[in-house]
């Protein structure tokens, strides 16, 4: 992008997005966006709200308030038709793949297109193994998702979240319990994504490598209220103490009270002993 | 559970009471809005080009009905057999064992077939039902099918909810047929009577009233079974022990309305 | 999305103008298939194609096929540098032949 461009469109606009569970506050008035074109990696430990985010983002949940705009549309105020149009923009690839375990994978993969479109089935059918060839799973059309190994799994689950060339794709976990290699080359896959087809990406993940390798920027989210925006070279350079210890993955030390701690240790502890016949 | 503690044990008691009797209204009030937007789906989703898909409908019709089919069978001749069994012993008291086809008909078509099919169906496929759900709900297969704009109802529940209708009529038409015929055999062979006679004997006493109350339950059963294996298996949480005990709920609850159902057809019906 | 079929000098060119998508792409299916069911060397003028998606690549690759099976030639011309993308994704640029002009490919098949 050179600098005369002018600023890119958003594809993704949170505003004060603020959800509670019962009395439980998730997410504080969180805003940020997203840009055409860009990978923006959601980082953030567990509590910290990216899983919600990600679920309102995607339209799946709604904020107790604040706004969420999908490409200049308020997602709140759409109907039931516009919804359906809109979800052919929008893939998802779940943490666990979520394929339907009835369907062989290709029936998978075919699901989006079978109910959005009109197109010929042959049409479909070349669709879905061109896709199996570009998360490299040629040929596994007919198998049952039972059938495939975890990364293959996931795999698949990319290639129906791409099969209708979404605008927005939004990945949750992508590399979570697969081997290096493996989760290498997801993530050559998502920036290929981008490069060949120019898609927005949204992907959640704990794998710094990973978010690294792939973020045009990050945002990293901590208890609920976002702790950073930016890019990775801003996120290395910065010197907030959270980010630093998130960097260097050192755990928080909690401030030791010796006489806490001892009163913790042991109260009770006699009988318990002997209620346990110890 | 509360905030702040509750000293009174029996105010605990009512609270506990009270949360519990809260959210099974709100279950009930759950199932009335899946049957209503059931309905929606069937009627409205061909004109949002989102139709129910025949091809569901016909593998559920498959799994609930035809391959229920043997073990319906199997209970029907059962339980025919015993009627007669237990009509004859019984009747034989008041030296009135030809009549006991009377008893028969009556208690097969109107209480035996539909409940006792409804309560296979429930074992069955209500839990089948409630466990393939749950599975999907853990598995976020249900938020894959909405992030599609797949709507869950209109692409898992309906198929069900329609087999569920064709099916266990059926299987009660069926298991009916399997009970007389097994008990006018047994009839045959301990009061001598012939099987002709018999069934003549039992198509004299039924009417078209006894054959609408029987089938007519088993209309509500299906419905009854479908819904409450769903809610179940839609609000599982917590993973595969999650899954087990909404099947086991499912069956459980699927039985008893079943059940009250039957009391409350027999009740309003002989008034 | 607009499309002409005609022909130049023993070839079939069919010119696709226009954005081709999950929306459009059926028609530009149709008119491809009834190029190549001219029974003459096909070659797709997709100059005026400033977006193609897979739908339309699936088409194109149907197309190419169903020539290939009549024993006909059937080649792409002057494809944006998006498509060329796109078609690179799934490997198929090593599948079709391409030709960066018009003209090349009316002198190749002609």
């Amino acid at each position: 992008m050179t600098p005369a461009n002018p600023a890119p469109a958003k594809v993704i606009e949170v505003n004060d997005l603020v959800t509670h569970y019962g009395e439980r506050k998730i997410l504080n008035a969180v805003s940020m966006d997203v840009r055409d074109g860009e990978i923006m990696v959601i980082m953030g430990g567990s509590g910290s709200g990216k899983s919600t985010l990600l679920r309102q983002m995607m339209a799946l949940e709604q904020a107790t308030s604040g706004s969420i705009k999908l490409m200049g549309q308020d997602v709140d105020k759409m109907n039931i038709r516009e919804m359906f149009e809109f979800r052919k923009k929008i893939g998802v690839a779940f943490q666990g793949g979520a394929l339907f375990s009835s369907m062989t994978v290709g029936e998978n993969i075919m699901l989006p297109l079978v109910e959005h479109t009109k197109l010929d089935s042959k049409t479909m059918e070349i669709m879905v193994r061109m896709k199996l060839q570009v998360v490299d799973l040629a040929g596994f059309e007919n198998l049952m998702p039972s059938e495939l190994s975890g990364g293959m799994v996931k795999r698949a689950a990319f290639a129906r979240a791409i099969i209708m060339d979404p605008k927005i794709l939004f990945c949750d976990e992508p590399s979570a319990g697969l081997d290096p290699v493996i989760a290498s080359a997801l993530d050559d896959l998502i920036l290929r994504m981008r490069d060949a087809l120019g898609m927005s990406i949204i992907v959640v993940t704990h794998e710094l490598e990973s978010a690294f390798k792939i973020a045009d920027r990050i945002t990293v989210l901590d208890k609920g209220t976002i702790l950073f925006i930016g890019t990775v070279d801003e996120l290395r350079s910065s010197n907030k103490v959270r980010i630093q210890n998130l960097l260097n993955r050192r755990t928080e030390e909690e401030t030791l009270d010796p006489d806490e701690y001892l009163r913790r240790l042991t109260s009770g502890v006699e009988e318990i002993a002997g209620n346990t016949g110890l | 559970m509360s905030t702040g503690k509750t000293s009174n044990p029996v105010a605990r008691f009512a609270e506990k009471a009270g949360k519990h009797i809260v959210s099974n209204v709100e279950e009930i009030g759950y199932c009335g809005v899946l049957l209503v937007e059931s309905l929606y789906w069937l009627i409205a989703g061909p004109r949002m080009r989102q139709p129910v898909r025949v091809s569901s409908v016909f593998i559920q019709m498959m799994e609930i009905g035809i391959q229920a089919v043997p073990i319906v069978a199997v209970m029907g001749v059962t339980i025919g057999v015993m009627l007669a069994i237990q009509g004859i012993h019984t009747l034989k008291l008041f030296g009135a064992e030809s009549q006991v086809t009377i008893g028969i008909a009556l208690s097969v078509t109107r209480e035996f077939a539909p409940l006792i099919t409804g309560i296979l169906v429930a074992g069955r496929s209500g839990s089948a039902l409630a466990a393939r759900l749950g599975t999907m709900k853990i598995n976020q297969e249900i938020d894959a099918l909405h992030v599609m704009g797949v709507n869950p109802v209109r692409f898992l529940v309906v198929p069900a909810l329609l087999a569920m209708l064709v099916m266990v009529p059926s299987l009660t038409l069926f298991s009916g047929f399997a009970s007389m015929l097994a008990a006018g055999l047994y009839v045959g062979l301990d009061l001598k009577i012939s099987l002709a006679a018999f069934i003549q004997q039992a198509i004299d006493i039924l009417s078209v009233d006894d054959l609408m109350h029987g089938l007519g339950k088993s209309f509500i059963f299906s419905i009854l079974i479908a819904v409450i294996g769903v809610v179940n298996g839609a609000m599982v949480t917590g993973g595969a022990e999650g899954v087990g005990k909404a099947t086991t709920r499912a069956v459980v609850q699927s039985i008893l309305a079943l059940v009250v159902t039957d009391m409350i057809f027999a009740f309003v019906v002989t008034r | 999305m607009k499309y002409e079929i005609k022909e130049v000098n023993g070839v079939i060119v069919v010119t696709i103008e226009g954005d081709v998508d999950l929306q459009s792409s059926p028609e530009a299916r149709k008119a491809l298939l009834d190029g190549v069911g001219r029974k003459m060397p096909v070659l797709v003028d997709l100059a005026g194609v400033g977006y193609i998606d897979s739908s339309g690549v699936a088409s194109l690759v149907e197309s190419l096929q169903t020539a290939r099976k009549n024993g006909q030639e059937f080649a792409l011309a002057a494809i944006s540098e998006g498509t060329r993308r796109v078609l690179s994704l799934a490997r198929l640029d090593k599948v079709f032949t391409i030709f960066d002009a018009l003209q090349d490919g009316l002198k190749k098949l002609g």
